[in-house]
């Protein structure tokens, strides 16, 4: 009888949520993976024809007639994925000491941090690039700034170069590495932190033999929340790369409008979520093994 | 009773949104005097809500989705024959009004619909290049722009658009801009591509760029003459190899829940001092002959915003290029591949 309430129950929490999760995330992701085997239409749209080529195209076996196969989408893909890598790496090595000092802080001062790493969400992302590009341009602000205390006599080339790009990526991201980090980070338990020092660990094996693996999660987190955003990121190379350098994102963005091949767009699509879902797989297995380890 | 005087309010309410007439268009950012918008408001009485969109495959995407509400659209005229033929558009007999007697018949450049009985002329201009002059000296050519960054050490962009882009390649080997043939298309990358090097940017956000002097010269359309209008140094000019020229048409959607009204919009755009109203704030061409006549001086004496018939045999138009899109599709993402 308790049973079978309690499965009322957990059926009557868990059903909205189900089919939320079913019309707003699987049946979209359904129809991108239909759309990728299917015809493009001559002025978008599908036609509901078996098409092998959309994938055939990107891994090589194209008939060379109706599509011919170009070794650059995965280029492309590749280009995605290092600067994605990279965002991921600086976002890192700039959140982990400022977590760590964060943590220390009284906590008002903690509260008032969180609060501030936050506040651009309060502001469109499209407002704020522009806000960067003001900032880069050769007579923006840096450049103002740094030749009028003389640091540099001429301005700097950021504004429209792969820099710009990563710094932008950066910026954007940071937030989504610090929470996680901060959060295993005030987690972290001190006492084993003393304990490793007291019985004679260097500072250096302390980091890596205590701290690194208690926090392990939270940078495990914080990489994938960094690194799935960063892989379809098209605005801002658009905005602060000047459109020079294609990236997957901007690719997917323009076989849906400019190019007019829905299908195409569909199958770089499921190519990225392919890759993303190998990536997030890859880490939980990770995460797992260490999380064994220690345990 | 308290009830009943309730429901009886909900009703007045009801009967009074009714009686609110509406209008909704779906334009191009920027693309219309706001000043027309209240004037027709004023005049008629139809509120007027006003959705953007920037680029005509982002509408016919939208529209093509699903998207519903919208009564006029401003497609540029290839994308009015795309959807002609994908019947998304209404028949509104608009070449019957009376008024239609102003428009030229030059700007009836639709394929599907050459008399006009489905959409209305409304504005064109030209696709040249802006360049500060003190920075580059007179250029006229696409060769001298080009030769910008390399001269000067001025910088250039050029719009980041597929087609346009890649007619600048076109035009410079004296190919058509609609060429379906893919040894053009080879021709017009490796133009593009032989200049890459010298571009800094594929932007639409290149006009404060030029007045902060960021850069020196910029491919982009001529109505940004209307962020220069106190900066003499910077100047527009049509490339003597040739430009592109656009115009977009005001046509009725086959959803629109309007359509009255959206006739009525268009009736009110022939009239010669409405379409003068948005040259004077758009800085482009008109299709309404009288209007010509009432435009402000400064615009009607430029000769680069209302051009010479020797320029105009300059310029070229896109058309619907159909499956073709697929070559020049792939030369886009070669040009902004390559290193």
């Amino acid at each position: 009888m308790a049973m079978r309430r309690q499965t009322a129950v957990l059926t009557a929490l868990l059903s909205p949520v189900t089919l939320f999760l079913g019309v707003f995330f699987l049946l979209p992701l359904l129809i991108i993976a239909v759309f990728s085997f299917l015809t493009p239409g001559l002025y978008g749209g599908v036609e509901w024809a078996f098409y092998p080529w959309n994938y055939g195209r990107i891994f090589g076996w194209a008939d060379g007639i109706m599509e011919i196969y170009e070794p650059i989408y995965l280029q492309i893909m590749a280009r995605s994925l290092g600067f994605a890598a990279m965002t991921v790496v600086l976002c890192l090595l700039l959140c982990y000491p400022v977590a760590f000092w964060v943590s220390r802080l009284p906590a008002r001062w903690r509260l008032l941090f969180l609060f501030l790493i936050t506040l651009p969400f309060f502001s469109s992302l499209i407002v704020r690039l522009y806000a960067w590009l003001l900032i880069l341009k050769p007579s923006g602000l840096l450049n103002t700034v740094l030749l009028g205390i003389g640091v540099i006599s001429e301005p700097l080339e950021i504004l429209y170069t792969p820099a710009a790009v990563v710094l932008g990526m950066v910026y954007v991201m940071v937030p989504f590495m610090f929470l996680p980090l901060f959060s295993s980070i005030d987690n972290l338990d001190r006492a084993l932190v003393e304990a490793s020092m007291d019985l004679g660990a260097t500072r250096f094996q302390t980091f890596i033999k205590v701290i690194l693996p208690q926090t392990l999660p939270g940078i495990l987190g914080g990489a994938v929340i960094v690194f799935i955003p960063s892989v379809g990121n098209f605005i801002v190379p658009d905005v602060l790369g000047g459109a020079k350098g294609l990236m997957i994102g901007n690719l997917v963005e323009q076989q849906f409008l400019s190019a007019r091949n829905w299908p195409f767009g569909s199958a770089l699509s499921m190519i990225v979520m392919a890759v993303v879902l190998t990536v997030l797989l890859t880490s939980i297995t990770f995460a797992k093994r260490k999380g064994g380890q220690n345990a | 009773m308290k009830l009943f005087g309730l429901a009886a309010s909900l009703a007045v309410m009801a009967s009074m949104a009714q009686a609110e007439e509406t209008l909704a268009l779906y334009n191009w950012g920027d693309y219309i005097n706001p000043d027309i918008l209240t004037k027709f408001t004023e005049e008629t009485g139809i509120k007027v809500t006003l959705d953007t969109y920037s680029s005509n495959e982002e509408m016919l995407a939208k529209i093509q989705a699903g998207a519903t509400g919208y009564d006029i659209v401003f497609p540029s005229v290839h994308m009015n024959d795309i959807m002609l033929k994908l019947g998304l558009l209404e028949k509104t007999d608009i070449n019957l009004s009376p008024d239609f007697k102003n428009i030229d018949p030059a700007n009836l450049r639709s394929k599907e619909d050459p008399t006009s009985s489905y959409c209305l002329p409304y504005a064109w201009g030209t696709v040249g290049v802006f360049y500060n002059e003190k920075v580059t000296g007179p250029i006229s050519s696409w060769a001298d722009f080009f030769a910008v960054p390399e001269k000067t050490g001025g910088k250039i962009t050029l719009l980041d658009d597929m087609r346009e882009v890649l007619a600048i390649g076109l035009m410079t080997n004296g190919k058509s801009v609609n060429s379906t043939d893919p040894a053009d298309v080879q021709l017009a990358t490796d133009y593009i591509l032989a200049h890459k090097a010298s571009v800094s940017a594929f932007t639409y956000d290149s006009m404060a760029m030029l007045a902060s002097g960021d850069i020196a010269a910029a491919h982009f359309f001529v109505g940004g003459n209307v962020f220069f209008v106190d900066m003499p140094d910077i100047k527009y000019m049509i490339p003597s190899e040739g430009a592109t020229m656009y115009q977009e048409n005001i046509c009725v959607l086959a959803s629109a829940p309007d359509k009255e009204n959206a006739k009525k919009f268009m009736e009110f755009y022939l009239r010669p001092e409405i379409a003068a109203m948005n040259v004077a704030q758009q800085y482009n061409g008109t299709a309404n002959v009288p209007a010509r006549d009432l435009i402000p001086e400064a615009i009607k004496n430029n000769p680069n915003i209302t051009v010479s018939a020797d320029t105009i045999a300059r310029l070229h138009i896109f058309e619907d290029i159909g499956a073709a899109l697929k070559l020049y599709d792939r030369a886009w993402n070669t040009i902004r591949t390559a290193q």
